[in-house]
């Protein structure tokens, strides 16, 4: 259960992520339109929500959200470094 | 008129971040490092070996008390887990008409003279003498050399500072939430301030809670007119806020104390967790009684429900009342900024947080310079502020990391034999600080952040290595025997390593753009910190 309140916001921050303008035009190619835009954040809540009641339901209500926020925090880095330290084409820094 | 307000709110983040940053980053920083207190308390004693069954070591403690000290006022064991050394257990004499706390000058030694380990087989053991992790625990909040009551007042104002800094920089940084995901890296400032961001947005409900929560812990102090109010005499708010068992007068008669082991098991039922602390009071005598306290291990509120019994029929005498509405919020809130209740899992996740929150000071320190370099009107010669924070940035967070692992290594290094050796263990830690502010005073910053980050990282590679060769619990015998707790640390220290090596390394490599503008060129030359996070 603690498990899967990770993998839950896991996937919850990875939806959000790629519903930013940037991040899905590098991944996917294409311009992220606004309705789409709004689908991937809408599965992104569902996805912490259900994160939530599953923290809640492995650690009980003191723990649980406890459990619940760190897992958010930790899910969010884990995306944040996974979307941003790719190798970058022909940038190099060293000049 | 909202820009006014942002403006307004700029500087006051920019200031507030910077007056005490450099101790915010040390209180960061040692209490990060204190969430593995108990950790690091084994760590730094290698020669014991880890608790397997606790009430036998318990057992052992009231043995060993029995002999030693068997009508004493007082015994106070604190129960071991596998992550402890061993059973830390103090007794305290019957006091003596006249006696003024022991030998002269020696109160702290007097207590030392009371106090013994008991190791897994139940038989005191005589460890090298160490702070382990109570002294990042202590410095968290006492710091070191200053008087208690200066530092706790300095360390509050610090808490309340980045209280505000971190509501400021909401404000401030407000394109956090809609930038979530963004670091250009590569891009200069920029990527100081997307760094600096990065690290306080992914955390900053931790950043939140652990401040307010800090605060929390010191409220009687920065707020004590709420008490001063409520309370005439300051010994009965300890009474109402610590509830304690009605004292016993010694009778005289004496009678044997029952096995606390066996008394514990029916405690731990009754309180429905397990034990963390025993106080026995008047052993050996008719009129002995033994309390116990839950383990806040197991409770989100740090003050944990306790329950005495008579220590030789072992019925329940007494129960600590349900706390009130306050007394839980406040326990609360402590048990959340100590984190004791946390699993290995939730332990890491607080380490982490903490490393992201010390990030955070240490670039919004870094940025601090970083943005004024270009507004410089010389940039070859900043002006005495400038460099003063420059330097100071660059002896504290290079520097305070640099003797925190010599305090490692004095650990290990200093004979066992010596004299005061756990103060001296803490003495190398300023001592190597010390030294490290004198490069960081009068060298060029750029060099002496690589030196100072390879030092560091050297020093905390090679740790690993002198513990498989010289030491007894190291990360092969630990593998071996199924106790991960110091393969761990050493996994841990060789992390940090790589970081402050790859750090260093991205310094020293740096070197700025020189671009056909003066304003630009000039602006770099110093500057080559500044991309190291990019």
């Amino acid at each position: 259960m603690t498990w899967l309140a990770f993998a839950l916001s896991l996937l919850a921050f990875a939806c959000f992520g790629f519903a930013t303008d940037d991040h899905h035009h590098r991944l996917t190619g294409r311009r992220l339109a606004p309705d789409s835009k709004l689908r991937w954040q809408a599965y992104a809540w569902f996805a912490l929500m259900g994160a939530f009641g599953t923290a809640v339901a492995s650690r009980g209500w003191a723990f649980g959200p406890v459990l619940w926020l760190g897992a958010v925090m930790l899910s969010a880095g884990i995306v944040f470094l996974s979307l941003n330290l790719r190798p970058q084409r022909g940038r190099g820094t060293r000049q | 008129m909202s820009k006014s307000i942002r403006q307004s709110q700029s500087t006051l983040h920019t200031w507030s971040g910077l007056l005490l940053g450099w101790v915010l980053f040390l209180v960061f920083l040692t209490g990060t490092i204190a969430f593995w207190r108990e950790a690091l308390n084994r760590y730094m004693r290698p020669e014991l070996a880890r608790i397997e069954q606790p009430m036998r070591v318990l057992d052992g403690a009231q043995r060993f008390l029995g002999r030693k000290a068997p009508d004493a006022k007082g015994w106070f064991i604190a129960m071991p887990n596998a992550a402890m050394p061993g059973a830390q257990v103090t007794w305290q004499p019957q006091p003596k008409k006249g006696e003024h706390g022991g030998r002269r000058g020696g109160g702290g030694r007097g207590r030392r003279d009371n106090q013994a380990l008991i190791g897994a087989d139940g038989m005191p053991k005589h460890a090298r003498d160490t702070r382990g992790g109570e002294f990042f625990y202590r410095f968290h909040f006492d710091l070191y050399y200053l008087p208690v009551i200066w530092s706790r007042w300095l360390v509050g104002v610090a808490a309340v500072m980045m209280l505000v800094a971190i509501l400021t920089g909401i404000v401030t940084h407000k394109k956090i939430f809609r930038d979530f995901f963004a670091l250009r890296r590569h891009k200069g400032q920029r990527s100081w301030l997307d760094g600096h961001n990065a690290t306080a947005v992914l955390a900053l409900p931790f950043h939140l809670m652990i401040t307010y929560t800090g605060i929390v812990t010191l409220m009687a102090l920065l707020m004590p007119w709420a008490t001063v109010a409520n309370y005439a005499d300051e010994t009965r708010m300890f009474a109402d806020l610590f509830p304690e068992a009605p004292v016993v007068e010694r009778t005289g008669r004496p009678a044997p104390i029952l096995s606390l082991s066996a008394i514990a098991q029916d405690a731990e039922r009754r309180l429905g967790g397990p034990i963390g602390t025993i106080q026995v009071s008047e052993p050996g005598d008719a009129a002995a009684r033994v309390t116990f306290y839950r383990t806040p291990a197991s409770l989100l509120n740090t003050r944990a429900p306790a329950i005495t019994y008579d220590g030789t029929t072992a019925t329940p005498v007494w129960r600590s009342p349900a706390p009130g509405g306050a007394a839980a919020t406040a326990g609360v809130m402590i048990g959340l900024h100590a984190g004791r209740f946390a699993d290995l899992l939730l332990r890491w996740l607080y380490f982490l947080c903490g490393i992201a929150g010390t990030l955070m000071v240490a670039s919004g320190l870094v940025l601090w310079t970083v943005k004024r370099r270009e507004k410089l009107p010389d940039p070859t010669r900043p002006h005495v502020g400038f460099r003063m924070v420059e330097r100071f940035n660059v002896a504290v967070i290079g520097g305070f990391p640099l003797g925190i692992a010599g305090l490692f290594w004095a650990n290990r290094l200093l004979p066992v034999a010596m004299p005061d050796r756990s103060r001296w263990e803490v003495h190398v830690l300023f001592l190597v600080w010390g030294a490290a502010f004198i490069p960081s005073l009068v060298g060029r910053p750029a060099k002496v952040w690589t030196i100072l980050f390879g030092l560091t990282g050297a020093a905390l590679a090679a740790l690993p290595i002198y513990n498989l060769l010289n030491t007894r619990w190291n990360a092969w015998t630990s593998l071996l025997a199924g106790d991960l707790l110091p393969l761990g640390i050493d996994a841990t220290m060789i992390v940090f390593a790589i970081a402050f090596l790859w750090l260093a390394r991205r310094v020293a490599r740096y070197r700025p753009a020189v671009r056909a503008t003066r304003r630009a060129r000039a602006a770099a030359i110093p500057m080559s910190e500044m991309e190291v996070m990019a």
